[in-house]
């Protein structure tokens, strides 16, 4: 098997490099329209089918080894590299277009905007390059670290996560690489159906099934506004192929000939598909499902409700920019602004109160998602877009060090219970690998987290209100849960990560899936008759190759994803790559040429000290109510036991609002209150509705003839024989009788 | 209801009394428990066939043949074997009845000039199929009790609503009869076309065989002469009644033969071979093979899945409870000491 | 073989009667005989299958229905003058060959499972 995959993957590799030199070529001579990728580009989203098709097999034998997890990383590998030489190949402005086949094609007339036509076809340009890049490389990293962390599921679990796994990279791939709002659409619902499948992949475990079932129907609901959207762009632009969208954009009219500027869809469509994005992002209303996800294994939780999925809404308002933009009055743009802000805000006032690590981390998620929405809402797309990139690779990390504790303290994940892993043996890589994340993600000065997420908040004091109304106050607002996020990530660093050791194990092993697994877990844990005595002799294990392997890429990525910033002309790597893409915004022609200023400075150049400024001081906030004693503590820290911190007396002090704000504000319970209950109530008297009145009525239709043939059929129903074709005859005899009568 | 009496070979009138009579023949035929006047119910039976064959041959008024005697003989004889199949108690005598029915029926194929099924009847059905029936009734038939093997079983003994039956039946027959009759007047007749002479035509090889050498010995045909085959059809050109055949030289010039370049010559009638004439197979062989060709191969599929699908039926092992097995086995110590004596004889 | 049937008078005698009629088409009044016949028989067939409880006599029934068709067949195919009636006799004697075969073995099976031929014993579509 070894020896046939490598001899497949030289085969692809030798022909990538062979069409890579003519495609090269062909582009010199393309015209602005795009260019035609060679047919290997089609591999990459066809390699994760392959896996899963692979994968599924070796369910089928039963494959207990960890065969599955070398197919998945190796067939995603390869994908990561064609995917790297489309980018090396590519020309750097005209988008890449390959057509597989035909995929929709339905037509009832012949007049623009009676063609439904679909390819299954690819467009590759700036912005699905950027995105397909992180999305199948750190798809190949996660799988790796998958591999050791799901090992004691060997077996059918193994299969079933591996192969949700690659469905999940081939639906992004989809989504991401699609030349057209049905391939997008497509995409979007396989990923959606595929974080169901592994959220609740321990699905012996109530709660992880109500995550799935709850993620999946809070996406349904913002799904409705994408499809909905779609439809009104079909119906106002006569095509849902991006090029032929554009295009019609640019023209200024609708398909019919209208100009946009007066139509009620060109704010309408845009603020439908920003409810898709929001519900598949967890912006807003929406946010509810994303904590909840992180009942999935912990890879899941990161390359998919970190790092690629939930930020398919940033790419699809990225994506649609252009019609955003064709607004006059930018109601949409607005919007996006403010639900990005408000949400970054929100949830990060709830990540402040809670010692779930791993929660915590879904908060922040969300909060960044916000970063990402106001960063494209006040037209910092590159902004935006770099915070994508740069967030997927320090959230990546994030989660995977988060799920190393996990793996090593047997599901702990209460930050009171755990204190000073870089003391405890095995972690060292952990510990350094979440000291990047955390620096990135609270925006510490010269990482890539603290670049995008300057360019985002600047850009918001750039864009004057008049354009986006209250732009500057966004901009206020996202500062302040900048400092609050550098705040609760430390808070995490500082309890859990340095310090005094103190550790208790988890209640559970993270693996309930389809065997109990005895000793699998090692180090005289894991038998159940004697839990409380085998929590005494527990002894973390560190992890294995792969897992610390795995988190030095990626703390390696982290930090070089900071250097993009200086790469190229246009505000870094990033910027060129939005410039290359439908995603680019001519700020100067939005904005009519006025910038506004910052204390009397150009928001960007001023907006290192400030964001820096909050940065640190959430940090040393953190280090005082939450560091340890010592050095780790910035000296500043007093913390010596694992539970009790300074910040503990002022929460007491603060008690309705702490205690509302460890609930999550009660969000879920008002939900709970305004739409579960009176939904599960209409239910309920539906249920009886349909029971009494329609299935009465059914069945009173049904039993009416049941009723008066029981009577007949008890004496003709005998099942004897000769009954029937007595019965039979007579039959025929009366035809004939009546053919008789009626023709002679 | 404006049954157009005239039309009908037969009174209707007639014919629905003699089916009546008929029915009640076979009610009083069938088998039941206590009297058995079967002798009575066939001979009801047989009346009513004779009325309807008299009022068949008498009632039609137009002077057209009628059948042979030998008819009248095996259309009883079918008749009545079959009446007598469906009748008779024991499935042995049932399944002899039905030969004697094939023997009949084949002897109303010869009337109607089909000798090769007729042959092929007797020894298809009345040689293989019923010869397994027999069997399997040997096979799959216990005597009721020990005692009395001769005794009947309950279900050969008593017949299942026969008179319902019965009414079924005739009241059919009569609706079948009267669309029958009523429409054979209307069939429309090709005369000729599988005749002697067309069969002959097809096989050229046999009048070749047959003609060519009276032809050379009596100087009718030429040295370069040939009996001429269509270059079309490859049929050769044969009058049998008017004794005369196409011949060409065409075929030895290396030209095609046509109706204009051959000669037709006329035999003298003592020359004629008297045997010469198409045959009953050849015509049936010539129409199966020429215009059949794929039913056969359907045929001989639906024969081979027939026997695989028997095979594997009568293969298949039945679970028997213990009771049920018990009772078997002590059927089969009967049977061997009913075998005993026999074998000893 | 021809010789041979030739000899005997009584065949002999039918198949010439058989032979000289044959270019003559049948009258119709002839093939009306003939049909009578199939008629009854088929009628002669239904009426055991429905009355006759042993499933031999039941098959045996049916056998003597595929009796009177091809009978009719064979007439028909003689009024006509072809033999488009005979080869139909032919597969109709295929086909009663192979239901005879399955029904058979059928009949062995049911029997071994009831140790009885009666068929008022399988009533399991009683409804």
């Amino acid at each position: 098997m070894g020896v046939s995959m490598t001899t497949i993957m030289d085969a692809i590799l030798s022909a990538a490099v062979a069409q890579h030199g003519g495609e090269a070529a062909h582009a010199a001579v393309a015209a602005s329209h795009g260019v035609t990728g060679p047919l290997w580009i089609g591999l990459i989203p066809l390699l994760p089918l392959l896996g899963v098709v692979l994968v599924t097999l070796l369910a089928c034998f039963n494959e207990k080894s960890k065969m599955p997890a070398w197919i998945s990383v190796g067939l995603l590998a390869v994908s990561f590299l064609l995917t790297l030489f489309a980018y090396l190949g590519w020309n750097g402005h005209d988008a890449i277009h390959l057509k597989l086949w035909d995929w929709i094609g339905l037509s009832w007339g012949d007049l623009r905007g009676q063609t439904l036509a679909a390819g299954f076809a690819f467009y590759f340009d700036g912005l699905s390059l950027l995105w397909m890049l992180f999305v199948t490389g750190l798809a190949c990293l996660i799988g790796l670290y998958a591999s050791e962390y799901m090992e004691h599921d060997a077996g059918l679990g193994y299969c079933r996560f591996f192969a949700a796994f690659n469905l999940f990279v081939f639906s992004m791939s989809c989504l991401v690489m699609g030349d057209n709002l049905l391939m997008l659409f497509l995409g979007w619902e396989g990923v959606g159906l595929c974080s169901y499948l592994l959220i609740g992949y321990f699905y012996k475990k109530k709660s992880a099934v109500d995550a799935g079932m709850k993620a999946f129907v809070v996406n349904r609901i913002g799904d409705l506004g994408l499809l909905m959207g779609m439809l009104l762009t079909f119906t106002t632009f006569g095509t849902l192929q991006y090029d032929a969208l554009f295009n019609q954009i640019h023209t200024g009219l609708t398909a019919g000939g209208t100009p946009l500027s007066q139509t009620w869809q060109v704010w309408a469509i845009p603020l439908l598909l920003m409810g898709g994005a929001f519900g598949k992002s967890a912006q807003l209303f929406f946010y509810v499902w994303l904590p909840d996800a992180m009942e999935g294994p912990t890879p899941v939780s990161a390359l998919i409700h970190a790092a690629t999925m939930v930020t398919a809404g940033v790419y699809l308002v990225a994506r649609m920019m252009p019609l955003y933009l064709a607004d006059p009055a930018h109601i949409a743009l607005t919007a996006v602004t403010w639900g990005g802000a408000i949400t970054a805000f929100w949830s990060a006032t709830i990540a402040v109160a809670q010692f779930d690590i791993k929660r915590i981390m879904g908060y922040s998620t969300i909060s960044q998602l916000g970063y990402m929405f106001a960063g494209l809402g006040v037209l910092a797309t590159t902004g935006g877009v770099f915070h994508v990139f740069t967030h997927a690779f320090f959230k990546a990390t994030l989660f995977l060090s988060c799920g190393a504790v996990m793996h090593g303290f047997a599901g702990q994940l209460d930050m009171r219970k755990l204190s000073g892993l870089w003391s405890i043996n095995g972690f060292r890589v952990v510990v350094i690998a979440m000291l990047i994340g955390c620096l990135n993600l609270s925006g510490f000065p010269f990482t890539g987290g603290y670049f995008s997420k300057d360019m985002i908040i600047a850009e918001a004091f750039v864009t004057p209100d008049s354009v986006i109304a209250g732009s500057s106050w966004a901009g206020w607002l996202l500062l302040l849960t900048a400092g609050m996020t550098a705040y609760y990530t430390f808070r995490v660093f500082f309890r859990v990560f340095v310090g005094p050791v103190v550790y208790e194990p988890g209640e559970d092993l993270h693996a309930h899936d389809d065997h109990e697994h005895a000793d699998a877990h090692g180090h005289g844990h894991g038998h159940d008759d004697a839990h409380d005595h085998a929590a005494e002799h527990f002894h973390p294990h560190g992890p294995k190759w792969a897992i610390n392997l795995v988190l030095t890429l990626l703390s390696v990525g982290c930090i070089l994803s900071a250097g993009l910033y200086f790469l190229g002309d246009h505000h870094g790597w990033a910027g060129g790559m939005v410039h290359a893409s439908s995603a680019v915004v001519d700020t100067h022609a939005v904005e009519g040429g006025e910038e506004a200023l910052l204390f009397g400075q150009p928001p960007h150049e001023i907006m290192f000290y400030i964001s820096a400024v909050f940065g640190f001081g959430g940090i040393l906030l953190a280090a005082w109510f939450h560091g340890p004693k010592g050095i780790a503590g910035l000296l500043i820290g007093g913390r010596t036991t694992a539970a009790e911190v300074r910040m503990d007396p002022i929460a007491k002090a603060l008690r309705p609002i702490s205690t509302w704000a460890v609930r999550k504000w009660y969000v879920d319970e008002f939900y709970h209150l305004v739409l579960v209950t009176p939904l599960k109530i209409f239910a309920h008297l539906f249920h009886w509705f349909d029971k009494l009145i329609v299935d009465g009525l059914v069945n009173f239709f049904g039993a009416t003839p049941r009723v008066s043939s029981d009577a007949i059929g008890e004496s003709t129903q005998t099942g004897v024989l000769h009954d029937y074709a007595l019965r039979m005859v007579a039959g025929i005899a009366v035809v004939l009788v009546v053919v008789v009568l009626v023709l002679f | 209801m404006n049954l157009a009496i005239a039309d009908l070979p037969i009174n209707p009138l007639l014919l629905y009394i003699a089916c009546a009579l008929g029915a009640v023949g076979v009610i009083f035929a069938m088998p039941r428990r206590g009297n058995n006047p079967a002798i009575v119910g066939g001979l009801v039976a047989a009346v009513a066939a004779g009325l309807v064959v008299l009022g068949l041959t008498l009632g039609s008024g137009r002077g057209e043949p009628t059948p042979s005697v030998f008819f009248y003989i095996f259309a009883l004889l079918a008749l009545g074997g079959g009446l007598r199949m469906i009748t008779h108690p024991k499935p042995v005598y049932a399944a002899l009845y039905f030969i004697l029915t094939i023997i009949a029926s084949s002897g109303l194929y010869l009337l109607l000039s089909a000798e090769f099924m007729a042959f092929a009847l007797v020894v298809i059905y009345a040689g293989a199929i019923i010869i397994t029936y027999l069997f399997v009734i040997m096979l799959a038939t216990q005597a009721p009790s020990a005692d009395d093997v001769d005794a009947l079983s309950v279900y050969d003994a008593s017949a299942h609503e026969p008179i319902a039956a019965s009414a079924a039946g005739f009241v059919l027959l009569a609706l079948l009869t009267t669309m029958l009759f009523h429409g054979t007047p209307d069939l429309p007749t090709r005369p000729g076309i599988d005749s002697s002479d067309a069969i002959l035509a097809r096989l050229p090889g046999k009048v070749d065989d047959a003609l060519t050498p009276i032809l050379l010995a009596n100087g009718l045909m030429n040295e370069d002469e040939r009996i001429a085959r269509m270059a079309d059809t490859g049929e050769v050109m044969i009058n049998s009644a008017k004794h005369t055949v196409l011949v060409t030289n065409a075929e030895v010039a290396g030209e095609a033969p046509t109706r204009e370049t051959g000669r037709l010559v006329e035999v003298p009638a003592e020359l004629w071979p008297s045997d010469l004439s198409g045959t009953n197979v050849e015509g049936l062989g010539l129409n199966l093979l020429g215009e059949h060709p794929m039913t056969i191969e359907i045929a001989g599929v639906v024969l081979l899945m027939a026997m695989l699908g028997a095979t594997v039926l009568a293969r298949k092992q039945v679970d028997l409870e213990e009771e049920a097995k018990a009772r078997q086995a002590r059927h089969l110590a009967l049977d061997g000491a009913i075998a005993g004596p026999g074998g000893a004889n | 073989m021809h010789a041979l049937l030739a000899d005997s008078t009584l065949t002999g005698g039918l198949l010439t009667l058989a032979q000289s009629d044959f270019p003559h088409a049948l009258s119709t009044l002839t093939l009306n005989h003939y049909l009578f016949v199939s008629a009854a028989m088929f009628a002669l067939g239904i009426i055991g299958f429905l009355t006759r409880r042993n499933l031999i006599i039941m098959f045996l029934c049916t056998e003597l229905m595929f009796q009177a068709a091809g009978l009719a067949l064979i007439a028909f195919g003689r009024y006509h003058l072809n033999f488009d009636g005979q080869s139909f006799v032919i597969f109709v004697l295929t086909i009663a060959a192979a239901e005879a075969a399955m029904a058979l073995a059928l009949v062995v099976l049911l029997f071994r499972r009831r140790e009885s031929l009666d068929a008022d014993l399988w009533a399991e579509l009683k409804g």
